[in-house]
């Protein structure tokens, strides 16, 4: 009886451990993953925290303008222009810039007005690694327009 | 919560020179760490907290224009640029505010030439 029992106790044991290592393994994991910016959000749940529910579509008025290579990747230069009228009761009502691999994929919120005249945005932004530039475009009528580019980053500009 | 610092801003009205009616690009940029909250000190090793400009609005006479959020993706130093149809003589003041607290302004008089 007593092999028969350490027999068991040995199955057990190796068992736990067979168990117990992924999971082990998977907590080192999160703690990696867990060591990011204050505002970890990913690009899906930044667009929907955008858009709602509604499609945004893919437009040709967006004209974003960034490097196809970018060296230093914690200085990117954006800028975003959109043909589309700043009148009274028909205008851009706000233009968000996203990216697509950083921590926080959210970057800039800006919220315009008619005084603005034209829907113009410049800014510069920091890339960790190679990804794409999304630009989310509220218009006054509650519908939503985005345009993407890809930056190839060389050395990545955060941490 | 970090003491107020008087920052560095600047407000730029590119062109130089214009008349009521033009657009003119507002350009305003900040000197400011913008810390992630990812990188490390490199003598100590301690995680640098995040401190990044958040709030940013821009107004003109104290009409608001353009409000801004913003994250930590955004620069060291920030740059900002948008248009505005100068219409009046006036003022325009850009209101900056950060995630740690600290509360700033900044402005410049807008002097149209006579047409």
């Amino acid at each position: 009886m007593e092999r028969r029992n350490f027999i068991k106790s040995i199955v057990v044991a190796s068992a736990a451990m067979t168990v117990a290592t992924p999971s082990m393994l998977m907590a080192e994991e999160a703690k990696a993953a867990t060591v990011k910016g204050p505002n970890d959000m990913p690009l899906a749940d930044a667009i929907k925290a955008i858009t709602g529910d509604k499609e945004a579509k893919e437009s040709d008025k967006i004209k974003l303008t960034v490097p196809e290579i970018a060296e230093n990747g914690s200085v990117v230069p954006v800028k975003v222009e959109i043909d589309h009228p700043m009148e009274e009761k028909n205008y851009v009502k706000s233009i968000h810039v996203l990216n697509s691999k950083n921590s926080n994929s959210r970057c800039a919120d800006i919220m315009l007005t008619p005084a603005n005249d034209k829907a113009y945005f410049s800014t510069r932004v920091k890339l960790a690694e190679t990804q794409e530039i999304i630009t989310i475009v509220a218009l006054s009528d509650g519908t939503f327009m985005k345009a993407g580019k890809s930056i190839k980053v060389t050395i990545g500009g955060c941490g | 919560m970090a003491e107020t610092k008087a920052r560095k801003a600047m407000i730029k009205i590119k062109p130089k020179k214009y008349k009521v009616g033009d657009t003119v690009k507002v350009d305003f940029i900040v000197i400011h760490p913008m810390d992630t909250g990812m990188a490390k000190d490199k003598e100590s090793g301690k995680i640098i907290p995040a401190h990044y400009v958040n709030d940013i609005t821009f107004s003109f006479d104290g009409e608001p224009f353009t409000k801004m959020t913003v994250w930590e993706s955004v620069s060291t130093n920030p740059y900002f640029s948008v248009k505005y149809k100068i219409t009046k003589k006036g003022k325009i003041t850009v209101d900056y505010a950060d995630n740690l607290g600290e509360k700033n302004s900044k402005s410049k008089k807008v002097k149209p030439k006579k047409a």
